[in-house]
């Protein structure tokens, strides 16, 4: 019986083509075919492929392919910096569009691939919040980037900056690819909407509420509707409608004391309208200011700052408040033969945190009877957000 | 019977973690208490947004937490501390410091 895999006989007569560059391919095929299959018989049967017809080597995709690579596709071997080397460069149509900058995939154009925060733009965020002190929510409003965008260029700029200290090696090569792949925002451009706002869980369902004729139904009335609140009284809605700025920062300025429906564990805070609920409710205050005196110009700024100053105390007081609390709550205590510090925080233990059969999540401790999911598939370990 | 004040064990392989528990002497150490007053986790925890200044200073912290009013009471009702909650509740300043229980 013969051995059934004969290394001596057996060759892959595809070899020598497989491995010679593509473009030239196409003119040796034929004359590398002759060289290597001489005509006499037995040498024939050894070089032999497994097809008996010999599979043709270039298709006429494989041509096209190559036509189009030395033509159109050749610009796309070089790129000029700041701007992106996507493949709609290559569409003459397209030419002067600004889909060339964005559009990843010529075919989809919904994908459309986000631009990142230059190096410039980096660091001026970094100066104005570090250096010149000023606000994340007002170097948010003036360079057009997201609140929490700031705060993450802050931190990193940070962290980077420490890392040059301890002198850990920065990966620069990457960076510098990355703002060469990726479109880039200038320091003079708005990166982003910055007053952006998600849809909220409650407003999902479509909600039929009969309302008469006589009264006016409003974005307030709108979201009390939705998170099953009673109807506000009113004189109490007539006075917010009459002044609707101050309606506003009440809420944005004390956001502890919006009111809570519902009871337990369903209790939750009224839905507000959506001119609180956007990251910069200050913006809509001082609008609305600066349209009562059109005219007079110069104190447009003014009016502007002011609404911003008041909205940034307010988050400065509530935070310092936290911190109080916070610092009220927690005992710290340094024993002299020990490397670490105690902090005793304090807790309660009543019928209302422990609840009746003692499982609530409100109490302090771990669970008895309750399965701890932690190792379960699917359970996301990765932290979602940052507590600064 | 003796009631104690003692720690019982949950979480994870090298990720202990212990409640504060209240539970007559001879039950098991994990079974469930008369009361849970509190936590400890022995993990030193580093401190977090410092200036580097603060940070050279700074010790890592082990957190603890515990309703003071249901310790006092349950000693009060002589409830005996095991060793290990004895020097929490000492540092706490529930209980003053023990010969037999060395920190």
């Amino acid at each position: 019986m013969a051995p059934r895999i004969q290394n001596s006989v057996v060759s892959n007569s595809l070899l020598p083509y497989l491995t010679t560059s593509s473009t030239s391919s196409s003119s040796t095929y034929l004359p590398r075919l002759a060289t290597t299959c001489p005509s006499s018989q037995e040498s024939w049967r050894s070089c032999r492929s497994f097809s008996s017809t010999p599979a043709p080597q270039t298709t006429r995709r494989r041509r096209e392919m190559f036509a189009w690579l030395n033509t159109d596709a050749a610009k796309l071997r070089t790129h000029t910096p700041g701007s992106t080397n996507y493949l709609m460069r290559t569409n003459p149509k397209l030419k002067d569009s600004p889909a060339v900058e964005t559009r990843v995939f010529p075919a989809n154009p919904a994908y459309r691939s986000e631009s990142i925060l230059s190096e410039e733009l980096r660091t001026e965020i970094y100066n104005r919040v570090v250096i010149k002190k000023k606000s994340v929510r007002a170097v948010s409003v003036e360079l057009k980037v997201d609140m929490r965008r700031v705060a993450a260029v802050v931190r990193l700029v940070e962290l980077e900056k420490r890392m040059e200290k301890q002198g850990k090696p920065l990966a620069v090569p990457y960076a510098r690819a990355i703002h060469e792949m990726i479109p880039v925002t200038p320091p003079e451009q708005a990166h982003e909407e910055i007053n952006e706002l998600p849809v909220h869980r409650l407003t999902n369902p479509q909600i039929f509420y009969p309302v008469s004729e006589s009264r006016q139904f409003n974005r307030v009335d709108a979201g009390r509707v939705f998170s099953a609140a009673p109807a506000l009284e009113h004189e109490k809605l007539a006075k917010d409608v009459a002044n609707p700025s101050e309606a506003i920062s009440r809420v944005t300025q004390n956001p502890s004391r919006i009111e809570l429906v519902g009871k337990g564990d369903e209790e939750h805070q009224v839905l507000q309208a959506a001119d609180v609920r956007i990251p910069h409710p200050h913006m809509v205050t001082s609008t609305r200011d600066i349209n009562e005196v059109p005219n007079e110009i110069r104190q447009h700024p003014k009016l502007y700052k002011a609404r911003l100053r008041a909205q940034e105390a307010a988050d400065q007081e509530r935070k310092r408040l936290a911190q109080e609390r916070k610092e009220k709550q927690t005992q710290r205590v340094q024993p002299e033969d020990s490397r670490f510090e105690f902090r005793i925080n304090d807790v309660v233990v009543s019928q209302e945190t422990t609840g009746k059969d003692g499982r609530n999540a409100r109490a302090p401790g771990r669970r008895y009877g309750v399965p701890s999911y932690d190792r379960k598939k699917g359970q996301v370990k990765i932290p979602t957000r940052v507590e600064v | 019977m003796v009631v104690r004040i003692r720690l019982s064990r949950f979480g994870n392989r090298h990720q202990p973690f212990y409640n504060i528990v209240v539970a007559q002497a001879r039950s098991a150490r994990d079974s469930k208490p008369l009361e849970v007053i509190g936590t400890f986790n022995p993990i030193p925890q580093r401190p977090t947004n410092l200036s580097e200044k603060e940070a050279r200073t700074a010790k890592a912290y082990k957190e603890i937490s515990l309703d003071r009013s249901r310790a006092k009471y349950w000693i009060g009702v002589g409830a005996q501390p095991s060793d290990g909650v004895w020097k929490l509740l000492n540092l706490a300043g529930i209980v003053k410091e023990s010969k037999n229980v060395k920190n």
